[in-house]
């Protein structure tokens, strides 16, 4: 096996009681963008700082080409950061900031100068040496924190969740940056965020943290095709579940029972469980059709609400039992249109589009 | 109280929404009975005994006297300069410590501040005698091979005071550290800086708005301290607190008294003028 280029083995971590991390396993490879998704508490956090160095793990190894880390204190690790609240030192000016480490690694003046100004221009803040942080915006100052992570050329580069205090449209903004300075320095970045759309807009790969466990790595397509766990399923894409009755699992595919006596047959499920037991179905939107008119094997359902989102519609209906499944259906799309609140409609699905967890 | 706010957040000044008519009486109380008998011995400094400024010139001009500033000043440094480098750590593991620590040793801090002024002043006397328990301990464990002079003299009033005037400069110091984030000191440590660059770069600079109004506070209060070192100093080396009570109880020469006072009170109001215009915490970032 080829030795690669971050390798984080068995990370465990515990406060107390606590467990913070459980068990972090993953391969990251030279210049790959890796983003940690997960809720907030799943340890996402906790990973990153392991690796930075400000905390020691209960149990696992961290290799950088095939080094343990664990040894070398966060000062000689010669990564870079950039956190979720400003840290910019605020005694000191924009330029100072980013020319802290090369100081502190005694570099030369001329070089100084020179590199400070590099990796401002890297971050599209050429020319503002001498502002004080206090007088920048947050986005602005996230961006010098860049700046002063990226100023030493660290392998890896570590982001906890650094554009969570901005507003939506100047994360987008930051997001697009971000994309491009990885494209243009080619660093290896680690990427925490809670949000799914900032991952899948940035990542090359995602690993999805659920309580301190990774349930599944793999590309945004992956993840969105193909989800390990129902946790997955859950937050990555919109999604619908419905309980269901294994019939019968035979090599991932399953023959299930849905409510109201609809059978399914060839729905890819992962854990070979036999008959009998229940599962729960997802449903995406997006994959789901709508019919004013009955349609064999369909799940009937009730509208309760249409709502208009621009380029598509969201048609949010209810099950027999109660269950709620939403619809998500292009604008001018032809079945909406004989349909109100209040009338019966029937739903329909490609069971490959689908999936089933226990 | 009186403070009201305005809509666009602003605070309006007292006087304008006519709170200011509730500190009237407390003004009155300090005009008459600070202000004025500061004033009259003032006055008393350049008319007794005769009209001039005779008092002046003799205070400024024999050695005794400059002696007694001179103590007072190097005791002053020395007291500021030994809470300032005792008070930081001290400060900084309050600051660090988890809170339900930090708050008893807190509460120690503002117990000891509490109890009676003379009462700690008399225990370090007995802690520094010659048979007191610092000379005992240093004699038993052979660093001295006789006992030191630690009372009656400035090295007496030097330890003493330091240790009271502690609390003024680590209270100030712990807001000022908790208000360092601990992210921005682990930025520095992943940007490659070790624990010394970390302190002298990063910490020190952040914190000395802090530390300088502490310092300034300490000095200013050592500087006319009258207890410690009337208790713990000897006659021969005298402060100037003890010279202005000295003239005014035992010599009856409210003229010298009011000049000693006068150049006290002239020195203070310099180094407040310094704080304000320097060390204005609003400026710190
Ligand atoms: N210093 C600590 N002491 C005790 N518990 C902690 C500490 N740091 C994190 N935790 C706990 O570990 C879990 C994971 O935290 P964290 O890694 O910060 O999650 P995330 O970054 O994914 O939101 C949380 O339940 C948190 O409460
Ligand atoms: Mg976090």
């Amino acid at each position: 096996m080829t030795q690669s280029f971050l390798s984080i083995r068995g990370i465990r971590k515990t406060y107390g009681q606590v467990t913070a991390v459980k068990n972090v396993t993953m391969d990251v490879a030279e210049g790959e963008f890796m983003t940690f998704l997960g809720p907030s508490g799943s340890g996402k956090s906790t990973t990153l700082y392991i690796l930075a160095g400000f905390q020691d793990p209960t149990d696992g190894d961290i290799l950088l080409k095939g080094q343990s880390l664990l040894s070398t204190p966060s000062h000689k690790r010669n990564i870079g950061m950039v956190f979720q609240r400003y840290t910019l030192f605020p005694h000191l000016t924009v330029g100072e900031n980013v020319a802290f480490p090369l100081r502190v690694r005694r570099v030369g003046q001329a070089e100084i100068t020179d590199r400070v100004k590099k990796a401002l221009k890297l971050v599209r803040l050429e020319g503002l040496e001498e502002r004080k942080p206090a007088l920048m915006s947050g986005g602005q100052q996230q961006r010098v924190a860049l700046a002063r992570a990226l100023v030493y050329n660290p392998p890896v580069l570590l982001m906890d969740e650094p554009l969570s205090a901005l507003d939506k449209k100047l994360r987008e903004e930051i997001q697009f940056e971000i994309r491009r300075i990885h494209q243009e320095t080619g660093v290896t970045i680690l990427y925490v965020t809670h949000d799914q759309e900032e991952a899948l807009r940035l990542s090359d790969r995602i690993a999805v943290f659920s309580q301190g466990e990774i349930d599944q790595i793999g590309t945004g397509r992956e993840l969105y095709a193909d989800p390990a766990t129902h946790f997955v399923a859950g937050f990555i894409g919109d999604s619908n579940f419905i309980n269901a009755e294994v019939l019968s699992n035979t090599d991932g595919n399953a023959r299930l029972l849905l409510p109201g006596g609809t059978v399914v047959d060839g729905v890819p499920m992962h854990a070979g469980k036999a008959g009998g037991t229940s599962a729960s179905l997802l449903l995406r939107p997006e994959r789901l059709s709508l019919s004013s008119t009955r349609i064999d094997n369909g799940l009937t359902v009730t509208i309760k609400d249409i709502t208009f989102l621009g380029n598509n519609i969201e048609v949010s209906t209810q099950t027999g039992n109660g269950e709620i499944l939403s619809v998500r259906l292009p604008f001018g799309h032809e079945a909406i249109s004989g349909i109100s609140r209040g009338d019966q409609a029937w739903l329909s699905f490609e069971p490959k589009s689908t999936h089933a967890f226990v | 109280m009186g403070l009201s706010v305005t809509a666009d957040g602003g605070r309006k000044t007292p006087w304008r929404d006519g709170s200011f008519g509730y500190v009237v009486p407390a003004l009155l109380l300090i005009a008459f009975f600070f202000i004025v008998p500061v004033i009259m011995l003032l006055m008393r400094s350049v008319l007794e005994p005769t009209p001039g400024l005779q008092n002046y010139r003799e205070l400024l001009g024999s050695t005794t006297y400059l002696r007694v500033l001179l103590n007072t000043f190097t005791v002053a440094g020395l007291v500021t300069i030994v809470s300032v480098l005792i008070g930081f750590p001290i400060a900084w593991l309050l600051a660090i410590m988890p809170e339900r620590w930090s708050r008893l040793v807190l509460a120690i801090i503002v117990l000891s501040m509490w109890t009676n002024l003379l009462a700690r002043t008399y225990a370090w006397m007995v802690l520094l005698q010659r048979t007191g328990v610092v000379n005992k301990v240093l004699l038993s464990l052979g660093i001295i091979d006789k006992p030191l002079a630690l009372v009656n003299n400035l090295v007496g009033v030097s330890i003493g005071m330091t240790y009271i005037m502690l609390p003024f400069i680590i209270l100030p110091l712990i807001g000022v550290l908790k208000s360092i984030d601990p992210a921005i000191l682990r930025a520095a440590a992943l940007c490659g800086a070790n624990k010394r660059q970390c302190f002298t770069r990063v910490l020190l600079p952040l914190s000395l708005p802090g530390i300088a109004s502490g310092a300034l506070m300490v000095f200013v209060m050592s500087l006319g301290y009258y207890v410690t070192p009337a208790l713990l100093g000897g006659t021969s080396n005298m402060m100037l607190a003890e010279l202005v009570a000295q003239f005014v109880q035992s010599l009856v020469n409210w003229g010298m008294g009011g000049a000693a006072a006068l150049v006290l009170l002239l020195v203070t109001l310099v180094l407040y003028t310094i704080q304000l215009k320097f060390v204005n915490p609003n400026r710190a970032r």
